[in-house]
């Protein structure tokens, strides 16, 4: 049933096009991770701080980023706040849903990798002189950015991956909107989604390997 | 006997071989068309959910001429082509622009409509007319014949910026809500948008100057046999008057005319 002649030519002949794609893909993907880190370290800090209204706002932004579709944290991005007049463009509203969904899954995976730290470090820590946020900044968080090294790189993945919902709030110039546009013009549908599918896969292959090279050379003991 | 039965054996298979996608659909007594659900008048769903619109109907009429049940494939634009190639449908009726570009990945008709453009902007953005789009932000939907045409308009201008959206509805929303300050699509989905009421603050302010997009049914590239039928129905559908019932019933208006002067198709 499936009769269709592939012209590979014709995609090749597209691939620097989509390699500046990638490049957006890559540096979305970068940005939303180190925000997200940053983000997800503040809202760990909340839920330790004991603070009622700091560890309710970290509990709710966790549950919802963990618990909704990345599509619609997007797109809430760009049409839920447009429609409060706050109008954000394709590309920051990819990010702020990515950095947004990054943040929630990282603060889990930081109190899982807090909870493999025993308690008796903070103590010992306090009982040094520390005071309580610089005995979590020179003791657990070095040691908790550590275990969750690996969890991280997962998320850096799915970051890589989730860029490709941009399309639907307008996002054109990313390696999946390149795609799409490229499809629209062409109808080559299959060569040149077979070629996008191959570059995100190079991509994130490339950052498991990296980070796997990277963490066996800081992380020896 | 020997002879006679390899002589049968052979006019079997021979039949087999030669079945084209012609004779597949009136074997299978079944027609499905890729439609586009998003995309009033030619199609949208109405309050039962039940498919409407140009392209349902025309889609009906080939069928019906071709002797076999209609069935309606909803495709979204940029699924037109996995849809036909994965051999979910058997022809687009998607209000598919003709390009030359796309006509070396699949087998278009004769043009069965054709589209105006026009400009509609969000009131409070200052867009009166085509020209004064230039420096604005502007978009349409993703894969269309417009959306393209923008964006070279966008680039050519070198200032501005273009959005492509998924859908029809992503569009006119976002021109709603002020993320876009005018968007061009074809005329008779203009009308319909502005007049649903569904988009408060925006207003059809005029046409834009692109070729008219004559928009042709589509099948697999060599599906020769199924073209030539195509061809016939779209002219069967003018030539009975059809086409311009039709066009009454969902566009209304002057009907466009879907020849090219001073050019033999």
């Amino acid at each position: 049933m499936f009769s269709y002649t592939f012209q590979w030519k014709q995609a090749f002949a597209r691939l620097p096009v989509m390699l500046e794609g990638a490049v957006v893909t890559i540096e979305i993907a970068l940005l939303s991770m180190l925000i997200g880190i940053a983000l997800a370290v503040l809202l760990t800090g909340f839920r330790l701080s004991g603070n009622r209204v700091l560890s309710g706002i970290a509990a709710t932004w966790v549950e919802i980023a963990r618990n909704t579709p990345a599509l619609f944290q997007i797109y809430m991005a760009h049409f839920g706040l447009g429609s409060f007049g706050l109008h954000l463009s394709p590309y920051t509203s990819l990010l702020l849903g990515i950095t947004f969904n990054n943040a929630g899954y990282l603060a889990e995976n930081f109190r899982g990798a807090l909870k493999a730290i025993p308690d008796t470090q903070t103590r010992a820590a306090r009982s040094l002189g520390m005071t309580p946020v610089r005995a979590f900044g020179h003791v657990v968080l070095p040691q908790m950015l550590r275990i969750a090294f690996l969890p991280m790189t997962n998320q850096m993945v799915w970051a890589i991956l989730m860029t490709s919902l941009g399309i639907t709030v307008g996002m054109n110039t990313d390696l999946y909107g390149v795609t799409q546009d490229l499809n629209a013009l062409t109808f080559r549908t299959f060569e040149l989604f077979a070629l996008a599918a191959v570059i995100f896969y190079l991509i994130t292959k490339t950052v498991q390997i990296g980070a796997r090279l990277v963490a066996a050379r800081l992380f020896r003991y | 006997m020997r002879a006679l039965l390899t002589a049968a054996a052979l006019v079997a298979s021979a039949s087999v071989a030669h079945a084209d996608k012609l004779d597949d659909i009136i074997a299978s007594g079944t027609l499905r068309c890729a439609v586009v659900l998003d995309f009033p008048p030619m199609g949208f769903r109405d309050e039962n959910n039940n498919p409407q619109g140009f392209d349902v109907d025309y889609c009906n009429d080939l069928a019906a001429a071709l002797g076999v049940q209609s069935e309606i494939v909803e495709t979204p634009f940029p699924e037109r082509i996995p849809a036909l190639m994965s051999g979910r449908v058997d022809v687009g009726v998607a209000s598919t622009s003709d390009t030359l570009e796309r006509a070396k990945t699949v087998g278009f008709s004769i043009p069965y409509f054709a589209f105006e453009m026009a400009v509609t902007s969000n009131d409070s953005s200052g867009v009166t007319s085509f020209e004064s789009m230039k420096g604005k932000t502007v978009g349409a939907v993703a894969g269309t014949y417009e959306a393209i045409a923008l964006e070279e308009q966008v680039n050519a201008w070198g200032e501005g910026e273009f959005r492509p959206y998924q859908t029809q509805a992503d569009v006119f929303l976002a021109l709603s809500q002020g993320q876009l300050d005018a968007t061009v699509s074809t005329s008779t989905v203009a009308q319909a948008n502005v007049k649903s009421g569904n988009y408060p603050g925006i207003t059809v302010v005029g046409k834009a100057p692109f070729d008219t997009d004559y928009v042709a049914l589509f099948t697999n590239r060599e599906e020769y046999g199924f073209i030539n039928y195509l061809n016939l129905f779209v002219n069967q559908q003018i030539r009975t008057g059809r086409y311009e019932e039709l066009y009454a019933k969902w566009v209304g208006g002057d009907v466009p005319s879907l020849t090219v002067p001073n050019a033999y198709r």
